[in-house]
């Protein structure tokens, strides 16, 4: 039985992890490494980085970050951000990222879905689509698809560009609501159970977690293959054991924080 | 790093795509020694084989550059090999993801799996079958990572291990011909029991060596 996944996103910002809310007011909340670390100890499923450096020199302390954590984390680890085109990807994956994240660069370039699943397999390429509802969006009310952390509007409504990014390769949709993103009311579940049902990849919902009943409803609600949080575990209101304790308490049948075995690093 | 009186010598071959840190520090934490290679003579010199998880069946394809028969002979002759997801999809004999021919060390095909939601992404239980297989010493419930599409269909079940299920499918999670190993699932993104299967393929692979 495959089990519903907790994946753990780490914002970095030229090496250091940072946490703001709708992405304004950053603070600097630790070494990714070391988090990363942390966080697969505690039973987290899966990491996220999502670079948010602006400059050259960010992206290239970025790979020595991945570098570095590759070479101590034995869970999958996802990065994003500022992705354009197959040597993008590539360069991530040699460094030692296991899937990489798309978004502006897929709404440029759609075709760097497909071409990144050819060479790579579609397991390894992430679509990352950032939700916003619209009142007044350009084919009428609805979610629309946002770039640049969230701050510029496309003509895109949400279900049908995921239906597009995985008709186009995706192995994976990451769908951030940006109105829930830092608030902690629980996530967008009607967006997040209309992008899962329209597709037929897996969907993890982001934006909104602020407790365990938040991920629980995530999955029996919003349908979601995984569900992803940050800041309640940055700023240490609770742990991924924890998470999983009250997750399993409800019949959510996710993989025990600690097994059997144990290796000898 | 593991209790061993000396590093297996063991090479990862480079299909020239994706993430082998992980994989190459895991094995390295069980006590190899890595050689990370393109070349076949060089993959095919060492004391073992591990063939990594990461590309497309026709890249992978293309990698073996019609080196597919003197591969399979060294497999026929004993050496030591672990393939992981795609790299057990190689050993088998076609794919239906792209055209081309595998190993053929094993006898049979990769096809789709079939679920509603594919890619297969995230952990699953590794269901019992040998599981007093040496490459499963104190893994008793195993749950491992995967993420594939494919899954491989061995011609002859006595070549399957264990087993997972996911959608409508259930599917070999490893197979074992000889001293050849495959695992559909990723050891190396699969945490401390993840790191232990390594290990138990680096011990069988000392103890062959006193054979």
């Amino acid at each position: 039985m495959l089990r519903p996944r907790i994946i753990v996103c780490l914002d970095v910002q030229d090496g250091r992890v940072v946490k703001g809310t709708n992405f304004v007011e950053l603070r600097d909340v630790g070494d990714p490494v070391e988090l990363a670390r942390r966080y697969e100890e505690e039973g987290a499923d899966e990491v996220v980085f999502l670079d948010i450096s602006a400059s050259h020199e960010g992206r290239g302390t970025l790979l020595d970050t991945v570098r570095r954590t590759a070479e101590v984390l034995f869970i999958p680890l996802t990065v994003g951000g500022g992705v354009r085109s197959e040597d993008d990807m590539n360069a991530l994956l040699r460094a030692g990222a296991d899937k990489v994240s798309v978004n502006s660069g897929a709404v440029r370039d759609p075709d760097v879905l497909t071409r990144g699943a050819r060479l790579f397999g579609s397991q390894c390429v992430v679509a990352s689509i950032d939700a916003r509802w619209m009142d007044e969006g350009p084919g009428g009310p609805g979610w629309y698809h946002h770039t640049h952390g969230g701050r510029r509007p496309t003509d895109l409504e949400v279900v049908e560009w995921a239906r597009e990014c995985a008709r186009r390769g995706a192995g994976e949709i990451l769908l951030t609501s940006m109105d829930r993103d830092g608030v902690r009311t629980g996530y967008d579940l009607e967006l997040t159970a209309a992008v899962a049902d329209a597709v037929d990849i897996p969907v993890i919902a982001s934006g909104g977690a602020g407790e365990a009943s938040h991920l629980r409803d995530g999955f029996t609600q919003g349908n979601a293959d995984a569900v992803l949080l940050a800041g309640i575990l940055h700023d240490g209101l609770t742990t991924v054991t924890e998470l999983k304790g009250a997750l399993e308490g409800w019949g959510i049948p996710v993989r025990p924080g600690a097994q059997a075995g144990g290796g000898s690093r | 790093m593991s209790e061993r009186s000396r590093p297996i010598d063991v090479a990862l071959f480079d299909y020239g795509a994706g993430n082998l840190h992980s994989l190459a520090k895991g094995l390295e934490a069980g006590g190899a020694r890595v050689t990370v290679t393109t070349r076949w003579d060089e993959a095919l010199a060492r004391e073992a084989l591990v063939l990594p998880g990461v590309g497309s069946f026709g890249a992978a394809v293309g990698a073996l550059a019609g080196e597919e028969a003197r591969v399979r002979d060294a497999l026929e002759e004993g050496l030591p090999c672990l393939g992981i997801c795609l790299g057990m999809q190689l050993l088998f004999d076609t794919s239906e993801e792209s055209e081309g021919e595998g190993i053929g060390f094993i006898p049979g095909q990769v096809r789709r799996i079939r679920a509603r939601t594919v890619p297969q992404m995230g952990w699953n239980d590794v269901e019992a079958g040998e599981m007093d297989d040496p490459l499963f010493r104190g893994l008793p419930q195993m749950t491992a990572y995967y993420a594939n599409s494919f899954v491989c269909e061995p011609t002859d079940a006595a070549y399957t291990l264990a087993t997972s299920t996911y959608g409508h499918d259930r599917f070999a999670a490893a197979v074992r011909r000889g001293r050849c190993w495959g695992v559909q699932f990723h050891p190396e993104k699969s945490s401390a029991p993840g790191l232990r299967l390594l290990e138990n393929f680096l011990d069988e692979v000392e103890g062959m060596a006193h054979e």
